[in-house]
C-alpha cells in the first residue's frame, strides 16, 4: 500500500539534489521550486514558505513554470516544478516546445490528487488521475511513482535523468505529502 | 504617427550595452538582422513564454539587464505572468510590449479588446515597479536610456505600427533548442 511521504524528506532530498546540480557548491539559494500550487504537495510548499536555502517561484500558470524553468536552465540556475496532473494537462505545449522540442532538462514532481490509495492510478474512478500516467508516456517523459518515504531516491534520480537526456522527465507523488 | 518596430529595435541595438534580449513573434524577423551575434533567445514553439522565460533569465542572472520585446496577442496568452513577474519582483527585467492590436504573424486578426487593451494599468495593477506608455519615436529614444537601467521589473508599452516582416513571411533563424545552447555556453563563458 503507498503511503505518505514527510514534507520535511522531500526538502531535505531537494536540497541534496541541488548541492550535487551545483557540484557541492552551497551558495543560496541552493536552487529554485516553480510552484503552481498543489493540494497534494501542500505540506511541503507550506514548510517551503519558511526555507532560506530554497527559493519559491509561484507561477499563475504552469505554462509560465515551464518557461521560467528554461530561463533558469540558460542562466546556469537548477530548478524542480512543483505541479499537479490538472497543470501537466494544462501546459503540454509548453512542455513539447521547451523541454522536448528545446531539448531544455525539466524535471516535474506532479501531484495525483485524488487518486485512490487502494488503487492503482491507472484503476482510478478519476480521469485526472488515470490519464497522467498515459499522457506522459504518450509524450516519451520517462517518470516513476513515489509511493511511500523509500522512494525518495527517485527524486536526485529523474532530476538526472532529466539533465543526461537534456529533456523532461518527472515523478508522480501518489499520496498527499504530510 | 505610430512609431516603427524596426526603428525600436535598432536604438534598444545600440543602447543594450550586455544585456539579454528575448524577441518574439514579429520582433524576430528584424532582430535577427540588427543584432545578429548576440546574447538574444527568441521565444519560439511557445507563443506567450517571452515573459516567463525574460523572468527565469532575469531570477538566473541578476547583474544582466534582460528585456523582453513581447507582443500584444503574445502577452494575452499568457497574462498571469504579470503577476508572476511582480510576485518575484526581479530589478533587472524590462518588458517591451510591442502593442499594434493584432495577431500580425497569422494574418492581422485583431487581438480581443484590440487596441483598446491597457497594459500599463494591468502592469500596475500586479504590482510592476513602473509602467508607462510611449506613443512617438522620439519620447522612446529620450527614454530609452532609463528603460534599460530603472529598476525593474518595468513595463514599457510602444504603440507600434506593424514590423515588416514576421516569421511566417521571414522564415529562418535557429531553432529554439540551438539558441538555448548558444546563449547558455556564452553566459557560462562571460561567467
Amino acid at each position: 500500500m503507498p503511503e505518505s511521504i514527510p514534507a520535511p524528506l522531500i526538502i531535505d532530498t531537494l536540497k541534496d539534489t541541488f548541492r550535487e546540480a551545483r557540484g557541492g557548491n552551497t551558495r543560496e539559494p541552493l536552487g529554485w521550486i516553480l510552484s503552481v500550487p498543489d493540494t497534494h504537495q501542500k505540506t511541503v510548499l507550506a514548510a517551503l514558505d519558511k526555507e532560506r536555502a530554497l527559493r519559491v517561484v509561484t507561477c499563475a500558470t504552469e505554462d509560465e513554470a515551464n518557461a521560467v524553468g528554461a530561463g533558469l536552465w540558460i542562466g546556469g540556475e537548477p530548478c524542480v516544478l512543483m505541479i499537479q496532473h490538472a497543470g501537466l494537462y494544462a501546459s503540454v505545449n509548453t512542455l513539447r516546445g521547451v523541454a522536448m522540442d528545446g531539448r531544455v532538462p525539466m524535471f516535474y514532481m506532479i501531484g495525483l490528487l485524488q487518486r485512490e490509495k487502494d488503487r492503482d492510478p491507472k484503476e482510478s474512478r478519476h480521469s485526472m488521475v488515470r490519464f497522467a500516467e498515459p499522457l506522459l508516456d504518450t509524450f516519451g517523459v520517462p517518470h516513476a511513482r513515489l509511493e511511500g518515504p523509500d522512494d525518495v531516491h527517485l527524486i536526485p534520480e529523474y532530476y538526472r535523468l532529466s539533465r543526461e537526456r537534456r529533456g523532461p522527465a518527472a515523478v508522480l507523488v501518489g499520496l498527499e505529502t504530510s | 504617427m505610430a512609431i516603427k518596430p524596426e526603428d525600436v529595435l535598432r536604438a534598444i541595438a545600440g543602447a543594450r550595452g550586455n544585456a539579454i534580449c528575448v524577441p518574439t513573434m514579429t520582433t524576430s524577423p528584424a532582430w535577427r538582422t540588427i543584432a545578429s551575434d548576440d546574447l538574444s533567445i527568441g521565444c519560439v514553439g511557445f507563443m506567450g513564454g517571452a515573459s516567463s522565460l525574460g523572468l527565469g533569465l532575469a531570477l538566473a542572472m541578476p547583474k544582466r539587464r534582460v528585456v523582453v520585446f513581447d507582443g500584444d496577442g503574445s502577452l494575452l496568452m499568457q497574462l498571469g505572468s504579470l503577476a508572476t513577474i511582480a510576485g518575484a519582483a526581479p530589478r533587472n527585467l524590462t518588458h517591451l510590449i510591442f502593442k499594434n492590436g493584432v495577431y500580425h504573424t497569422s494574418g492581422a486578426q485583431e487581438i480581443p479588446g484590440g487596441l483598446t487593451v491597457d497594459f500599463v494599468q494591468m502592469a500596475k495593477g500586479a504590482g510592476y515597479r513602473k509602467a508607462y506608455a510611449v506613443a512617438d519615436f522620439d519620447d522612446f529614444k529620450r527614454r530609452l536610456s532609463s528603460m534599460l537601467s530603472d529598476e525593474g521589473p518595468l513595463l514599457v508599452e510602444l504603440h507600434t505600427g506593424l514590423a515588416d516582416k514576421t516569421p511566417m513571411t521571414d522564415r529562418g533563424g535557429q531553432p529554439f533548442h540551438q539558441q538555448v545552447e548558444t546563449l547558455r555556453n556564452k553566459l557560462d563563458k562571460a561567467g
